[in-house]
């Protein structure tokens, strides 16, 4: 498990693609530059869609990634505002 | 959220396949992350021109709250010169749901645009049925998955029915044999499977049937574990009846240790992974390449004394165009004696059809580790597991990966 220390928390579990991605777009930027968010998904394509968006996204950094067990397995991303 | 869930905006997997075996024109807009584009396609008898642009990069274009609003500004800046407009243009994604509000995007801005209902999800689970063998009291019904190249069978005479190598949804199987009424008599795998995850064992106790399997293949060959599966031994000469007939067990160690084909009524030979259309079965994923190599061609060399008219109802496919006009893959031994490359290797001698072999085995895949322990009670996964495990096509034949490279240098894959 990664702990990585976060500003604010997504929680886009049950969103369908590509609702957890534009979510997080959008929260991001409302991030002070410097600050990470956590989000919560519980689609498991969100682990390449999150590195992939990372790679062309400007400004952004994907600072690590998770997976959870539990009754519904987690994909959790921290995503941080570089710009 | 419903945008493009109206009908006549979408296209089913059926209804883009058959337009694919017509040789119907259009292009396909593919939304997923590269890797997963890499993984595999919709693909029938044509393969339809395709461009692979991740539904991330539309997504960097404005549009905060609305993703179509980001689909018409990217495809504005960036598509126009790449898309038809000739053409219908089928969007597709992982499960459907983006490439909807893609497809929205491009009728928005005018062009003839259909979303792939359930996306490749569906397409991994899109069965299909076709019968090969049509006698009075004799039928064998091909079931295959061809997003993955597997091929299983319905074998039934009277109101039995023996199921070869099922694939994991089971229920295709129970109502297929519900609707002709037949009652399932037994199952068998023709080995263990690395490749895909079997519906054996569930499908026989779902039907409360035995589950046949040749022992040697109870132990996982990389762990060297023993599997924790209820199943009957199957042995050299053993005969299945069906009906007024019977499966005769033929061990052809080589595939896997157990490995078997099934000869049934004398004339149709269910091969499971020996001899496929244009290739023939790798020996090496049990990771002992060399040694099983003997093996494979002395079983190969079993298989080639039988008659010419046999049928061979290959376990798996490479391409779609290995199969007949009407979709189904089968051939005459006779035939595929002179077009399929490895099986003419195998009647040459042993030295030859080794090297043969050294030099053309395809990658190994990883995750077929896993597979088999799946398949042997040793492992167990989620549904999200399991979609990964079976990402892509087979790779069992020892041209498959030839084909992908064909495939590649003719740009049907990115």
């Amino acid at each position: 498990m990664t702990s990585i220390a976060f500003d604010r928390e997504l929680d886009a579990r049950g969103l369908k693609c590509p609702m957890p991605l534009l979510r997080a777009r959008k929260t991001v930027g409302e991030l002070a530059i410097g600050q990470v968010l956590r989000v919560v998904s519980t689609d498991r394509g969100s682990i390449k869609d999150f590195q992939g968006w990372a790679d062309v996204a400007k400004a952004i950094e994907l600072l690590g990634q998770d997976t959870e067990q539990g009754p519904e397995t987690l994909y959790v991303h921290y995503v941080k505002r570089l710009a | 959220m419903d945008i493009g869930k109206a009908s006549g905006s979408e296209w089913s997997i059926q209804e883009s396949r058959d337009r694919l075996n017509r040789a119907e024109d259009f292009f396909v807009l593919d939304v997923r992350n590269r890797d997963e584009f890499d993984a595999w396609r919709l693909e029938g008898r044509a393969v339809p021109p395709t461009l692979n642009v991740p539904y991330f990069e539309m997504l960097e274009e404005g549009g905060e709250d609305d993703f179509v609003d980001s689909v018409v500004a990217y495809a504005g800046k960036a598509l126009l010169p790449r898309l038809p407009s000739d053409l219908p243009i089928l969007a597709v994604c992982a499960k459907g749901d983006t490439s909807a509000f893609v497809a929205e995007g491009l009728r928005r801005m005018g062009f003839e645009a259909f979303n792939l209902r359930g996306g490749m999800q569906a397409w991994g689970e899109h069965y299909e049925v076709r019968s090969v063998v049509s006698e009075p009291d004799l039928s064998v019904q091909q079931v295959s998955r061809p997003a993955r190249g597997c091929l299983s069978y319905v074998v039934a005479s009277g109101d039995e029915a023996v199921v070869v190598d099922p694939l994991r949804h089971v229920d295709r199987y129970i109502d297929l044999c519900g609707q002709e009424e037949l009652g399932i008599t037994a199952v068998i795998d023709t080995h263990a499977h690395a490749d895909h995850l079997s519906g054996g064992l569930e499908l026989a106790s779902r039907a409360g049937s035995p589950y046949f399997l040749h022992p040697y293949d109870a132990v996982h060959p990389i762990d060297l574990v023993p599997a924790r599966i209820r199943f009957r031994h199957l042995a050299d000469g053993d005969r299945i009846a069906v009906g007024t007939t019977a499966l005769e067990v033929l061990h052809i160690p080589g595939h896997t240790l157990g490995n078997i084909a099934l000869l049934l009524a004398g004339r149709y030979l269910l091969a499971g992974d020996s001899i496929f259309i244009d290739s023939i079965s790798r020996p090496d994923l049990g990771g002992r390449a060399e040694a099983w190599s003997r093996l494979h061609y002395e079983s190969l060399g079993r298989l080639l004394e039988l008659p010419d008219d046999v049928l061979v109802l290959p376990g798996h496919f490479s391409r779609a165009g290995e199969a007949g006009d009407d979709g189904a893959f089968r051939a005459s031994l006779g035939s595929l004696r002179q077009r399929n490359e490895g099986l003419r290797m195998a009647a040459e001698p042993a030295e030859t059809f080794s090297a043969y072999i050294q030099a053309s085995l395809p990658d190994f895949p990883e995750r077929y580790v896993d597979i088999k322990r799946v398949n042997a009670g040793l492992l167990e996964v989620d549904e999200d597991r399991a979609i990964e495990l079976e990402l892509g096509k087979n790779l069992c034949a020892m041209a498959a990966a030839a084909a992908r490279e064909d495939a590649r240098s003719e740009g049907r894959l990115a």
